[in-house]
């Protein structure tokens, strides 16, 4: 083919060109550490990115969910431990009151019942960012409500809220809830902590017999039925123990396993976005090598013509 | 006869002289144009001047200049105007689908905080609104920290959609505008080829050989007009150039028959046409249909999936909104206003009092998550009108679509380049000017000029010698 004056210019340019372009493209990703940056890039990459990041983000947010869930399983886990104490303390007085032959002694036992009755209404009712605790999904509802008689002695107490539970997501399409409902009197449905049909239980119920019984002197209905039905009160709680344990537990699982594929997500994300930058830094040396020889020589080429060469 | 004689050989010194000058100029000329775009290298013809009787037979008188040509490649020059058009549809495509990407606002940055290269694009923003959901199902549906954050969220959504329509608007508006300049720019080069179609018809027909010049300017001409639209050319006898585009011819001889116009055949949708005319053309190739094309394909078609996004997006969560109840008791109100990306909103009544946000599925249960949870995993769920996706996927999938669109342009550049670099080296090697040929003709002739003088020296010597013999 014939060469003429303006093919090596021409050809020059267009080398040098393609060689700026490929040396800014290497010298972005040595910066960035990137690969790809926008969607023309690799379109596909780009694809398997967004729905990516998507998920990561979705990860975040059940890992926040898991955390406020655990918040609440050890709200309850707290209230849990302080009513176990209440109800171990009711327990001993129904016990103790067998051995007590004197009404003034079953009285001040009685007062101390009712100090553990009041104690008992007050964790019923504790509140955790606003919201009742153990009043079901009607969370801004006091749950429990003490009828007091004149001396200010409660006669009963009622529940306000509902048994229904607040389930969220702790994974995609898995939901939990790690809450308690403060009682059930329905027979089915989600156990009730403090009042629960199934199990028998009715903790307020049962320290307001013990306590009129031991104001009473009635120490036999104490022994026969009282102590029993704590004793029903205690399993209660000893089977919601279980249920919050095994709540924990599954939310530190999710948790784990949350944390695992984000883990993943990002060297999945890594895998598809960056660049070796070993091999990036070598390509960048080759094209700015390539660079300057193409300048050199270009020079030296275009310096040189017949001219230089005739009188 | 004995051949010329003296005053025949000083004749053909004479015209020896001329020939070499003649050949001395257009390597000059040459030289001269070796950095004009679109000159095509000239050479003037030589031929021997005849033969006269002699008695040794028929005679050579030596040589005359009887034209000069210019060296074109007339096929080379066809395809080149094809693959200018090409190459004009497709940067006017590449620079299209570039705004499109850029008001899409989505690139990867992994530099940032978030090592996962999340942008603030679209995508971010319909996470960050079913995290907002899942954020009051958690279960905090009272909470007006979480529910203030769902509203400013989805608030960030509704407006970044706004936001990329108006961009949406401008690219297409800016299109809109850059055919009215394009095919201002391609009359006044109509105007210019029908000039010089008619400069050219003056000079070749007037019998004053080939207007080597001005064909070469009106090729240039040609070339230029290829870059915004592609048309079809037939050279007349007489050499004018015909233009036609889409069958309508445009120029003939060296009438302008048809102008072009840009006009608004409705919605800002800016086509072309003849001047007075109601049809519109069908451009072909050139950067008046790669604009066209960018507009009424790439863009049209993205736009129509961002909408299809949002209009889906509103029924969607507004289907399940209604259902639910607010802490006050209220229902039915929808969560988003508006049909489609353009008019998308958060309902003001919402932003105004956040109690109003339908996040309960009994009223009174403020605790009771059921609608609000739903609206959470709406964001996994697939939509039959988006194809079975979920919408972060639509919308991934319309990035991706059109990120795939630019890189089959960016290619198909990419192979015009290696195309068209053919082309005008195949041109170039034809037509382009070597000063080292051009020194090498011109020292030729400067020889041949030399030698023709030292002739005329000579012939004047013998004159002399034979005037000389009478004393």
């Amino acid at each position: 083919m014939r060469v003429t004056s303006n093919s090596f210019p021409t050809r020059l340019l267009d080398q040098i060109t393609r060689l700026t372009n490929r040396t800014n493209q290497y010298q972005t990703q040595a910066a960035t550490g990137q690969r790809i940056t926008l969607p023309e890039d690799d379109p596909a990459s780009m694809r398997r990115v967004m729905d990516m990041q998507g998920e990561g983000r979705k990860l975040t947010q059940y890992a926040d969910n898991i955390g406020r869930h655990q918040e609440l399983a050890q709200a309850s886990y707290s209230s849990l431990n302080a009513t176990k104490k209440i109800v171990d303390r009711a327990g001993e007085i129904a016990t103790l009151a067998g051995g007590v032959n004197s009404p003034e002694q079953l009285k001040i036992l009685s007062g101390e019942v009712d100090q553990l009755l009041a104690r008992a209404v007050q964790f019923a009712n504790v509140k955790n960012r606003n919201d009742y605790l153990f009043a079901g999904t009607k969370s801004d509802t006091v749950p429990f409500v003490a009828v007091k008689d004149a001396q200010g002695r409660t006669t009963s107490v009622s529940y306000q809220g509902n048994v229904d539970l607040a389930e969220s997501e702790i994974a995609e399409q898995v939901t939990l809830s790690a809450q308690t409902v403060g009682a059930n009197t329905t027979g089915t449905g989600n156990r009730g902590l403090f009042v629960d049909s199934q199990a028998g239980a009715d903790l307020f119920g049962h320290l307001i017999a013990l306590r009129d019984n031991l104001q009473s002197g009635n120490v036999a209905q104490i022994q026969s039925v009282d102590r029993v039905d704590i004793q029903k009160d205690e399993e209660n709680l000893l089977f919601h123990y279980g249920s919050n344990g095994a709540a924990q537990a599954r939310l530190e699982t999710s948790l784990a396993v949350s944390k695992q594929r984000l883990e993943s997500l990002n060297m999945l994300v890594s895998k598809e976005t960056d660049v070796d930058l070993a091999t990036t830094i070598v390509k960048l040396t080759e094209t700015q090598n390539a660079y300057k020889a193409a300048l050199q020589s270009g020079s030296t080429i275009l310096h040189q013509s017949l001219l230089d060469y005739i009188r | 006869m004995t051949g010329l004689g003296l005053f025949g050989s000083l004749s053909m010194a004479t015209r020896s002289l001329s020939t070499a000058r003649a050949g001395t100029e257009v390597a000059g000329n040459n030289l001269a144009n070796v950095n004009t775009p679109g000159y095509a290298r000239q050479r003037v013809s030589i031929v021997t001047s005849g033969s006269v009787p002699s008695a040794f037979g028929p005679q050579g008188t030596g040589s005359m200049a009887v034209g000069i040509t210019s060296i074109r490649d007339t096929l080379v020059d066809g395809q080149m105007l094809s693959e200018l058009s090409v190459r004009g549809s497709l940067e006017s495509q590449q620079q299209g689908l570039q705004y499109i990407q850029s008001a899409t606002g989505e690139r990867l940055d992994r530099t940032g905080a978030d090592t996962s290269g999340a942008s603030n694009g679209i995508a971010k923003d319909l996470s960050d609104l079913f995290d907002s959901f899942q954020k009051i199902s958690s279960p905090n549906t009272n909470d007006p920290a979480a529910r203030q954050t769902l509203v400013a969220s989805a608030q960030d959504l509704a407006t970044h959609l706004n936001q990329i329509v108006q961009r949406f608007d401008a690219v297409r508006s800016g299109i809109g505008n850059s055919i009215g300049a394009d095919v201002t720019a391609a009359n006044d080069i109509i105007d210019q080829v029908a000039k010089l179609n008619s400069e050219i018809v003056k000079v070749e027909v007037g019998g004053n050989g080939r207007a080597n010049d001005l064909r070469d300017a009106r090729q240039q001409k040609l070339e230029d007009l290829a870059k915004f639209a592609n048309f079809s050319v037939t050279e007349t006898p007489q050499g004018a150039s015909n233009i036609a585009i889409d069958g309508l011819a445009i120029i003939t001889g060296a009438v302008v028959t048809n102008r072009l116009e840009a006009f608004d055949a409705g919605g800002g949708q800016v086509l072309v046409r003849a001047l007075g005319t109601a049809t519109t053309l069908n451009i072909q190739g050139g950067s008046i249909h790669g604009r066209i094309e960018s507009r009424d394909v790439a863009l049209a078609k993205t736009r129509g999936e961002i909408d299809l996004l949002a209009s889906n997006l509103i029924s969607e969560v507004n289907a399940i909104h209604a259902t639910g109840f607010g802490l006050t008791g209220t229902t039915g109100n929808d969560f988003f206003l508006g049909t489609g990306a353009g008019d998308i909103k958060v309902n003001p009544a919402l932003k105004n009092n956040l109690q109003l946000i339908q996040a309960n599925g009994v009223a009174g249960d403020v605790g009771n998550n059921t609608v609000v949870l739903k609206l959470a995993q709406l964001g996994d769920k697939p939509i039959v009108a988006l194809g079975g996706e979920r919408l972060g996927g639509y919308y991934a999938q319309a990035i991706a679509s059109m990120g795939q669109d630019l890189k089959t342009i960016n290619t198909q550049i990419g192979n015009q380049d290696i195309v068209q670099n053919m082309l005008e080296s195949q041109r170039d090697s034809v037509m382009g000017v070597s000063i080292d040929e051009e020194m090498t003709d011109l020292m030729k002739f400067q020889k041949a000029f030399s030698a023709s003088a030292k002739m005329v020296t000579t012939i004047d010597e013998m004159l002399d010698t034979i005037l000389n013999m009478k004393r």
